[in-house]
């Protein structure tokens, strides 16, 4: 009797632990894409970082392409528009919000400008917002200014594909 | 040299650092990304009407929806005897014996973008055979349902062009309302 009792007692004290000693590094970061905004042109790659925005054929006063507006025409240029969305992803900052800016990354071809929103662009970094709103699609009027003017005489070409491309950084406050 | 090497080492080593920190901490963030955009120029033309300077004044009636290229323009109501329009602005006149005409004036503008083009002709064309003994003329040529008759060779971009719009209708001709569609052509030279 007084065996088994020991026994009994010996085994329950056969315990064991051990700990742990973990470490994770949450870095932060931010991420920039384009998405189509709705009833605007369908842009190439929506969803992505570099993405691609199709005007189609344009003209002062022709049939436009579905999704292009055509806000002014006259007296001596005409401007195309259409919308496109940027979504600025962060995890991780305390930043509130974020900074954008963009540029053409050649000089613009003759007879057209640039402009998103209200900004006319040139191949220096001109701030388009300096409060964006992460995680969420902001809206922005993407322009394009065509001098009404002949080919060779300050207008842009006619009939050959123009093609320019716009860069955007995102800053986080 | 083994000095110097080792100093390049510690900066970069530094700088890795900073950089980390700075990423761990929220700063220093930046993201870029690339929109393409492409489009083709094409060269065109357009066509407005709008009211002469002149217009309320006796042969020049006000158009509706002046300054588009869709108006209307109302001639009112006229008979050969009385020789008389309903309307003061129609300019009413018996061209022979047995035939009146009523007419208005208008402009007419045409402007060009991204073309090369010196001027362009004008050409006009009505909707309908119109009834037996009426015509419709636009300065004095008159006009068919058939085909477009030229109304000038080369006109100037951007200046405004008078036109008449006359109707000649027989004494012959039963009471009735006329209507047509005259749809004008701008084809740049």
């Amino acid at each position: 009797m007084m065996a088994l009792a020991l026994s009994s007692a010996a085994l329950l004290a056969q315990t064991a632990n051990g700990t742990i000693n973990s470490t994770l590094v949450n870095k932060s970061g931010i991420s920039l894409v384009f998405d189509t905004a709705p009833g605007s042109v369908a842009l190439g790659n929506s969803g992505t970082s570099a993405a691609s925005a199709n005007f189609g054929i344009i003209s002062a006063f022709g049939t436009l392409s579905a999704g292009v507006t055509r806000p002014t025409v006259g007296p001596t240029t005409f401007t195309v528009q259409t919308s496109f969305d940027v979504n600025v992803i962060q995890g991780g900052l305390t930043s509130a919000n974020y900074t954008l800016t963009a540029n053409l990354a050649v000089a613009a071809a003759t007879g057209i400008s640039y402009k998103v929103d209200a900004v006319s662009l040139t191949t220096a970094a001109q701030t388009i917002t300096t409060n964006g709103t992460y995680n969420s699609d902001v809206a922005h009027n993407l322009g394009l200014v065509v001098s009404m003017s002949a080919p060779g005489s300050g207008g842009p070409a006619v009939g050959f594909p123009i093609t320019a491309t716009i860069n955007f950084t995102a800053t986080a406050n | 040299m083994g000095v110097n090497r080792s100093s390049a080492r510690k900066a970069r080593v530094l700088l890795f650092l900073c950089c980390t920190l700075y990423s761990i901490a929220g700063q220093c963030q930046t993201t870029t990304g690339q929109l393409t955009v492409s489009m083709t120029v094409q060269s065109s033309i357009n066509l407005i009407f709008q009211n002469n300077p002149s217009v309320g004044t006796n042969g020049f009636c006000s158009l509706t929806n002046s300054g588009t290229n869709n108006v209307g323009l109302d001639l009112g109501t006229a008979s050969f005897t009385p020789a008389t329009d309903s309307l003061a602005c129609v300019a009413y006149s018996h061209i022979n014996a047995n035939t009146y005409q009523v007419s208005s004036s208008f402009d007419v503008v045409v402007t060009k973008a991204n073309t090369s083009s010196p001027n362009y002709r004008l050409a006009a064309e009505i909707s309908t055979v119109p009834p037996a003994n009426v015509v419709w003329l636009v300065n004095n040529t008159a006009l068919t349902n058939t085909a477009f008759t030229q109304l000038d060779a080369s006109d100037n971009y951007s200046q405004a062009i008078t036109k008449t719009l006359q109707v000649q209708v027989r004494n012959t001709v039963p009471a009735q309302s006329l209507l047509e569609t005259v749809t004008f052509l701008a084809t740049a030279n």
